[in-house]
């Protein structure tokens, strides 16, 4: 009954999409629907691409709807679990465990052509649950070590290097006793930022079956790092959050910062000179400092039905395709998921795109398990506190491990 | 009234009134006909987009509804409201709102009247640029403020310690401790809320008679007795609706708490009830 009040709720709110009918009368297209959450610059790619393919045949119409990132999630769920919905969605890698667990998105392992599926890397097949629920057309959303050549000619190699930095680019320019320019600034405080010095020395945040892996001597070893960046090597400000490290690299009170390909563009609009570099070796572990990187991929509606399925998968073949990826490649310097994309001249069309496949290269795809949310808020607080020197780097990954697991248990085990 | 042919309605009534009249109602009928027409899509809305979501999340609040029982949820009757009382964050949040509360509306109210008699008196000169600047953080976009009083509170590079070190103090953690980080939620609060009690309560002074003030003055009454038995008891009847609903807004902003404190920061000890739901929400 419940489900039946939902399904009438949610058909009325979304009529007309997968599910809703039965095949179009004789010569007329099928409809095939998008979700999806790209920026504007990728929406106008898409609409473009949609525009274009409309145009070039008349078996099928592409139609596409923007919505914001938690909207696209939650009106698909909502939408999805009562039968209707759009028959693709495109969202980022980390929707997929929450969206396959909740069956509303379905395994493509058995509906799309193997050699299709073996030209993707691995980072552009997205699996949950050892199934494949999404095909990217791009891997991205990583940290990058950036920096402004005027005032730092060569990027640290190793995470020594980088604290050797701030005994020359620290410096307090005005002689008042208080430094003016820093080595190094980013927003040290939020825990997605703190990813690279974890993997640096070993850690992660979850083991395979979505349990955090927290209160590990090398959660502990990379907090003391960041902690001693600050305290006793003086590479970075006593308080950072996002916009003050933003400003100050903007404004040359900074050398370098550590920050994802969504900023590189206003840093240079704002006239500094950027390069990227991949984040340092931690040569005590022989490890690179690895961010988090997110594909985003195309996912089918099991509402889709069987007579639609060949129009749907081949709109979604076309939209994760060589051609596609290469092209967005090109002009919106997206990073491709498709093996002979990546292997291509186009990887070195520009200098960005250069550099950024450089760090693509050491990152670890973001956890598609739902539990990464819980992961998140409780890594937030106690690392915070540790940078307030409220409590040591030790206690720290404990409260870390101990608030990851009761959130987890507050969430998912009624 | 509804058959007044002049009448805008009554021409809408009489056509409507004329397909049931030739069915035989009576006028009962057809009046009650005529409402259940011009209500009833109304309640129709209201029903699908207000009474059945608001039953439906009350529902919700007794069952076992998560990510995995999405599709099969049962009612589980006081579980997770007594979940909620029994977790120890609840009542340190609670209090903290409490206070939060109280304290901005006060200095609200404190300031915005201490302003409006202020700017009453007639010796004071340019009334209208004073009162234009001091409207000035209520028309700015609180998060806009909001985040310009997060840089302000910057340890090293904040305008508000550059201020204190200046006047020979030191340097304050504001947004790295607890307690510093809630004051300087309520400093920032307390500055985008005094304007609207000073223009409340400017609006109040102004209906006051002057006679009264002349007559105090005649009597020998001072500043403070003039201002504690003319001023404050008639200004209480216009401050009183405009302190329930700064409670209210008080009690309800998440905005500034969350902008200022970067989410609840540090460690989420910063938080108001409705910023601590948010974050556990979303």
């Amino acid at each position: 009954m419940r489900s039946l009040v939902c399904a009438l709720l949610f058909a009325t709110a979304v009529g007309g999409c997968a599910g809703a009918s039965g095949p179009p009368p004789e010569g007329e297209p099928v409809v095939v629907r998008i979700w999806h959450q790209k920026d504007a610059a990728e929406r106008r790619f898409l609409d473009d691409w949609a525009a274009a393919y409309n145009a070039s045949q008349d078996t099928v119409v592409v139609e596409t709807l923007y919505k914001e990132t938690e909207e696209l999630r939650n009106h698909y769920v909502f939408a999805a679990i009562g039968g209707k919905g759009p028959d693709l969605i495109f969202g980022p890698a980390d929707n997929m465990g929450t969206l396959g667990i909740t069956e509303t998105i379905r395994p493509l392992d058995d509906l799309v052509d193997p050699d299709f599926l073996a030209g993707f890397s691995d980072d552009g097949r997205v699996t949950y649950d050892g199934k494949l629920y999404g095909l990217a057309d791009q891997i991205g959303n990583h940290l990058t070590f950036v920096y402004n050549p005027a005032l730092l000619p060569e990027p640290p190699e190793t995470l020594d290097a980088l604290a050797a930095l701030g005994r020359t680019l620290t410096r307090d320019t005005d002689g008042d006793g208080d430094a003016d320019q820093y080595a190094l600034v980013w927003n040290y405080t939020e825990p997605f930022f703190f990813i690279p010095f974890l993997t640096s020395f070993g850690g992660w945040v979850m083991d395979d079956a979505g349990n955090p892996t927290l209160d590990t001597p090398e959660t502990v070893a990379a907090i003391q790092y960041v902690l001693d960046l600050r305290d006793r090597y003086g590479v970075i400000p006593r308080e950072a959050d996002y916009e003050t490290a933003k400003a100050l690299f903007r404004d040359d009170y900074a050398a370098a910062t550590i920050d994802g390909p969504w900023s590189w563009g206003g840093y240079q609009d704002a006239g500094v000179d950027v390069q990227l570099a991949p984040l340092p070796l931690n040569e005590q572990t022989g490890l690179r400092a690895q961010p988090m990187a997110a594909a985003k991929a195309y996912s089918l509606n099991p509402a889709v039905p069987d007579w639609k399925l060949p129009a749907v998968l081949g709109v979604l073949q076309l939209l994760t395709g060589d051609a596609i990826q290469a092209q967005m490649a090109r002009e919106l310097a997206t990073i491709p998921v498709r093996t002979a994309v990546r292997q291509s001249d186009v990887m070195t069309s520009s200098e960005t795109l250069t550099q950024s496949l450089a760090q693509i290269e050491y990152s670890r795809p973001m956890p598609t398990a739902p539990q990464m949310r819980q992961i998140w808020d409780a890594m937030r607080g106690p690392y915070q506190l540790v940078m307030n020197g409220q409590v040591s780097a030790e206690e720290g990954a404990r409260l870390m491990q101990e608030q990851a697991e009761k959130r987890i248990a507050d969430t998912f085990l009624n | 009234m509804l058959n007044a042919p002049n009448d805008a309605m009554g021409v809408e009534t009489a056509t409507l009134a004329s397909a049931p009249r030739r069915a035989g109602l009576s006028e009962a009928a057809r009046r009650r006909w005529f409402l259940a027409v011009l209500l009833g899509p109304t309640a129709v809305i209201v029903l699908a987009v207000v009474a059945f979501p608001f039953v439906y999340n009350v529902a919700i609040s007794f069952s076992n509804m998560n990510i995995y029982t999405l599709r099969d949820w049962e009612l589980i009757g006081l579980d997770q409201y007594a979940a909620v009382f029994r977790e120890p964050a609840f009542w340190s949040v609670f209090l903290k709102t409490i206070v939060w509360t109280v304290v901005c509306v006060a200095f609200h109210v404190g300031l915005g009247v201490l302003l409006a008699v202020l700017l009453h008196q007639s010796f004071v000169k340019g009334k209208s640029a004073w009162r234009v600047l001091l409207i000035i953080p209520w028309a700015v976009p609180q998060y806009i403020t909001a985040l310009t009083w997060r840089g302000e509170f910057n340890f090293e590079f904040g305008a508000v310690n550059l201020l204190i070190e200046g006047l020979g103090g030191s340097a304050i953690s504001w947004l790295s401790d607890p307690f510093t980080a809630f004051v300087a939620a309520i400093i920032t609060n307390v500055w985008l809320g005094f304007p609207f009690m000073m223009v409340i309560a400017l609006g109040g002074l102004q209906s006051i008679p002057r006679e009264l003030y002349e007559a105090a003055e005649v009597d020998g009454a001072s500043a403070w007795t003039q201002f504690r038995t003319i001023t404050a008891p008639l200004l209480r009847p216009v401050m009183i609706p405009a302190v329930t609903l700064g409670t209210i807004w008080t009690f309800n902003n998440i905005n500034v708490v969350w902008l200022v404190s970067n989410g609840g920061e540090p460690n989420d000890q910063t938080h108001i009830l409705v910023s601590y739901v948010y974050e556990a929400a979303f």
